[in-house]
């Protein structure tokens, strides 16, 4: 006993002298002597004194007000001490301390006035008006928009990875990592936009965050209408943000006025609704949820007792006692989208990007021009030519770089889906699971951007007509829970999306059905399997509300088509009745260049794209014939297929008038063959895209231009227009 | 105050770091790096001489706090003064902090005279 007074004893001593010569501004000082108050807290349990006890408990939360700058008084401490000493007197004389502390206590205790929630929100509906009134923001200095747009970017990043986070959390509301993932972004946004003036956003990320903190103190799970809030909270976030990109963009208000009262006081009316329930229901619904046992409960409230300050569900968390699974693996998902990944990188305006590629790709051709120049052919100097493959070498090399500065993974474009996927399937009051493979599959950051509307098109149909509603997939023996895989990867200098759903698969009678009444088709014989269902990509079925309800398919599936050739890229349906429909999307990996089969028609040079190449030979002449009305036809694999002649249809005076002196090159667009009656191969070549300019762009049948190495112009050949031709005629 | 001593900025948003950049430049610190998460800024402390931290309270992987408890158990480390930054309403966290041995904090948002005066104070003048 003497033992422990002497320490406490000298314990005083040291805090007394701290104290006396304290500066109210020194932090480590406070510090020290908040860390010896925590070791007498601690003893004092020892020598059984209340009043002791409790006067250090006082002069503990006055130092932590005057560290928080709420005082600066340092008389009460001095005092406080002083009475420290005297009772601890009294303690090692074994005398009764007779004292009064109160005076003291209630000086100590002094408590700064607090603004009460209510006011807080008022407060909100005040400020609003100040800013209707304010000018847009034309004083900005250039750095602050520099940062302001940082801010933007590196928030939007944010705030579209935590989506998946969140949704995580809704399934298992346990996974403390996910909502700490979800919390720190919210709380990085407040902070933030409180250094630019974004008075708005800083408010609702401010409300959101109390939110979030209360969910993390365990007062709240996160689940339903709070899962919801957080999402009204995110996309409002989101649309305010991006305004404020505009507003930099145009040099007018960062401030779109959206009125976030609203939403703020929806948020306060949860989060006082959890200051009213306090602890208890957690632990309740915690072992409801199974995601603790009654024991684990008993022990942390227990623990709970000796620890006064903290929250159950911290405790719970601390104890392990709330599945160490579930935190197991959302760290390796918080993993997947720590913000490192977004750090250590230069943002780039595109449009620069685009010009570098553009000037590689005439760096390429004049390099390739140069070669070919017949003063360097005929040249016999061999440091010339080693100069020269040194050069062809750097050459490629920059220019593979400046086409990889312009992939971005799809992930983020996958990750987009997750949130569309939950809303629609809720909409629809379906349960739909979502899988996802090869994200990390790059692809051109142009091809990114015009892929997403096509995305949520036909995901959108997978889940609207695809899967079926619970009850029915339960009474055709599948998992109640539907499933779409989102399936991205490289095959063949292509990049192939794969949106493939487990629902019921579309129906070929109503198909042709609607067909034939559209006039699209008279007889269906004539059609395989894949071109029936390739017929919903055409036009005439995008308002087939008959073939919508009752096959699932068809609704605007054009504009997917059309997007998709836009990016000289190819959509295919594959479906089993019963089983499923996949969308199989095939991209080029970069806008720019073209892998482009060259042929020889009389005296001009085309480009054939090889993706839609599959075979050439020269055709004998039992393979030839002539259908009536249908004109000139090949027979190729045991299938008719019609036959153009380039050399007519571009009015060039071609080598040979009988197809069987010449060669056809047999050409896939939407699922239908052709067959190009040409020359002469002259190889494959990978060309740079040039555009034709204003006055040439719709030259039916040509997409576009390219310079070949000997400087002449090669034109690339568009199917989708060959095919008009070849129809019209 | 010697404004020519070597600063380290430890935050993982990059906008962040791009604002307390400023603040310090518009102070007359011209001699400052930054880390994006507690073991780069371990990297760095070990590569170079630096003579304070800036950093932040919330932070993925390795949280402010972790960091600072990390330093002050290193004897090479544990006397470069190190300043919290933290948001406001989060006084459990400052005397965390202040417990575990920060030369100061400061509270978002912040001006460049808090910070200034803040440090003026860190540094004795």
């Amino acid at each position: 006993m003497s033992e422990m007074l002497e320490k406490i004893s000298k314990n005083i001593e040291s805090i007394a002298l701290e104290v006396v010569m304290l500066d109210v501004q020194d932090i480590p000082a406070l510090g020290k002597i908040v860390n010896c108050l925590g070791v007498l807290e601690e003893d004092s349990k020892e020598i059984d004194q209340p009043a002791f006890s409790e006067l250090i408990q006082a002069i503990k939360s006055y130092i932590e007000k005057i560290i928080l700058g709420e005082a600066a008084d340092v008389t009460p401490l001095e005092e406080g001490v002083d009475s420290l000493q005297t009772i601890l007197r009294h303690v090692s004389n074994q005398e009764e301390y007779g004292g009064d502390i109160s005076q003291i206590l209630d000086r100590l205790k002094f408590k700064k006035a607090e603004p009460d929630e209510a006011q807080r929100v008022q407060a909100v509906g005040t400020k609003e008006k100040e800013e209707d009134i304010q000018s847009p923001d034309e004083d900005l200095s250039e750095e602050d928009r520099a940062i302001t747009l940082d801010f933007v970017m590196e928030s939007l990043e944010n705030l579209e990875a935590i989506e998946v986070s969140l949704i995580d959390l809704e399934e298992d509301s346990s996974d403390i990592d996910s909502l700490n993932t979800i919390f720190r972004t919210f709380h990085t946004i407040k902070g933030v936009s409180s250094f630019l003036n974004l008075q708005r956003i800083n408010t609702l990320a401010h409300h959101a965050e109390n939110l979030l903190d209360k969910a993390r103190g365990g007062e709240i799970v996160l689940e339903g209408a709070t899962v919801d809030i957080v999402f009204e909270s995110m996309d409002a976030l989101k649309k305010m943000i991006m305004g404020a990109r505009q507003g930099i963009e145009n040099r007018t208000s960062l401030d779109i006025g959206l009125d976030v009262a609203p939403l703020v006081n929806r948020i306060e009316e949860l989060v006082s609704r959890a200051d009213l329930i306090g602890d208890k229901p957690l632990g309740e619904i915690l072992v409801q949820g199974g995601a603790v046992t009654p024991d684990d409960l008993a022990k942390g409230l227990e623990r709970q007792k000796t620890e006064p300050g903290k929250k159950i569900g911290q405790i719970l968390v601390e104890e392990k006692s709330a599945e160490p699974k579930a935190v197991a693996s959302a760290l390796r998902e918080q993993k997947k989208f720590s913000s490192r990944q977004i750090d250590l990188q230069v943002k780039v305006d595109t449009k620069k990007l685009d010009n570098l590629v553009d000037m590689t790709g005439e760096l390429v051709i004049a390099m390739s021009m140069l070669r070919q120049s017949q003063v360097i052919l005929t040249a016999q100097d061999q440091k010339l030519e080693r100069n020269l493959g040194q050069l062809a070498q750097i050459t490629s090399g920059l220019q593979t770089t400046a086409m990889s500065m312009r992939m971005v993974p799809i992930k983020s474009t996958f990750q987009k889906m997750v949130r569309l996927i939950r809303d629609l399937s809720k909409n629809a009051g379906k349960q739909v699971q979502l899988e996802m493979t090869g994200e990390d599959t790059e692809i051109d950051r142009n091809v990114v951007d015009e892929l997403y509307e096509p995305l949520v098109h036909m995901i959108r149909n997978s889940v609207d007509h695809g899967i079926e509603p619970p009850e029915e997939r339960k009474k055709a023996g599948k998992n109640r829970k539907g499933k779409i895989h989102l399936r991205a990867y490289h095959q063949g200098g292509h990049i192939i999306v794969e949106i493939a759903d487990d629902g019921r698969g579309l129906n070929k009678d109503r198909i042709i059905e609607k067909a034939k009444a559209g006039g699209m088709i008279t007889e269906e014989s004539e059609f395989t399997d894949s071109e029936i269902y390739n017929l919903i990509f055409q036009p005439g079925f995008s308002t087939a509300e008959k073939v919508t309800d009752v096959s699932g398919r068809g609704v605007g599936m054009d504009v997917v088509k059309k997007a998709m050739e836009k990016l000289r890229g190819r959509v295919e349906i594959n479906t089993r009745p019963g089983e499923g429909t996949t969308f199989v999307i095939s991209l080029p990996l970069t806008l720019a260049i073209i892998e482009g089969m060259l042929v020889r028609v009389g005296a001009e040079r085309y480009i054939i794209p090889v993706f839609s190449v599959l075979e050439s030979f020269r055709p004998t002449k039992e393979q030839y014939s002539t259908v009536e009305g249908k004109g000139e036809m090949l027979l190729s694999r045991g299938r008719l297929i019609p036959m153009v002649r380039l050399d007519r249809t571009f009015k060039v005076k071609g080598d040979a008038a009988d197809p069987w002196e010449s060669l056809v090159v047999i050409v896939e667009h939407e699922g239908r063959q052709m067959g190009l009656l040409l020359d002469e191969l002259l190889g494959k070549e990978e060309v740079v895209i040039k555009s034709m300019g204003a006055a040439m762009q719709n030259i039916n049948g040509i997409a576009g231009g390219a310079i070949m190495g000997d400087g002449r112009v090669g034109l690339i050949l568009d199917m989708a227009g060959i095919w008009a031709i070849v129809q019209n005629n | 105050m010697d404004l020519n001593m070597k600063v380290l900025i430890v935050d993982d948003f990059a906008t962040m770091r791009r604002i307390l950049r400023n603040i310090l430049k518009q102070i007359g610190f011209t001699n400052i790096v930054d880390a994006d998460d507690g073991d780069t800024a371990l990297k760095e402390l070990k590569k170079e001489k630096i003579d304070l931290i800036l950093c932040d309270w919330n932070m993925p992987e390795m949280p402010g706090i972790d960091l600072l408890k990390t330093l002050k158990a290193d004897e090479q480390l544990k006397d470069i003064p190190f300043v919290m930054v933290t948001a406001e309403a989060q006084k459990d966290n400052i005397i965390k902090a202040v417990k575990s041995g920060v030369s100061s904090y400061i509270v978002k948002p912040f001006t460049a005279e808090t910070v200034s005066e803040k440090l003026n104070k860190v540094f004795g003048d």
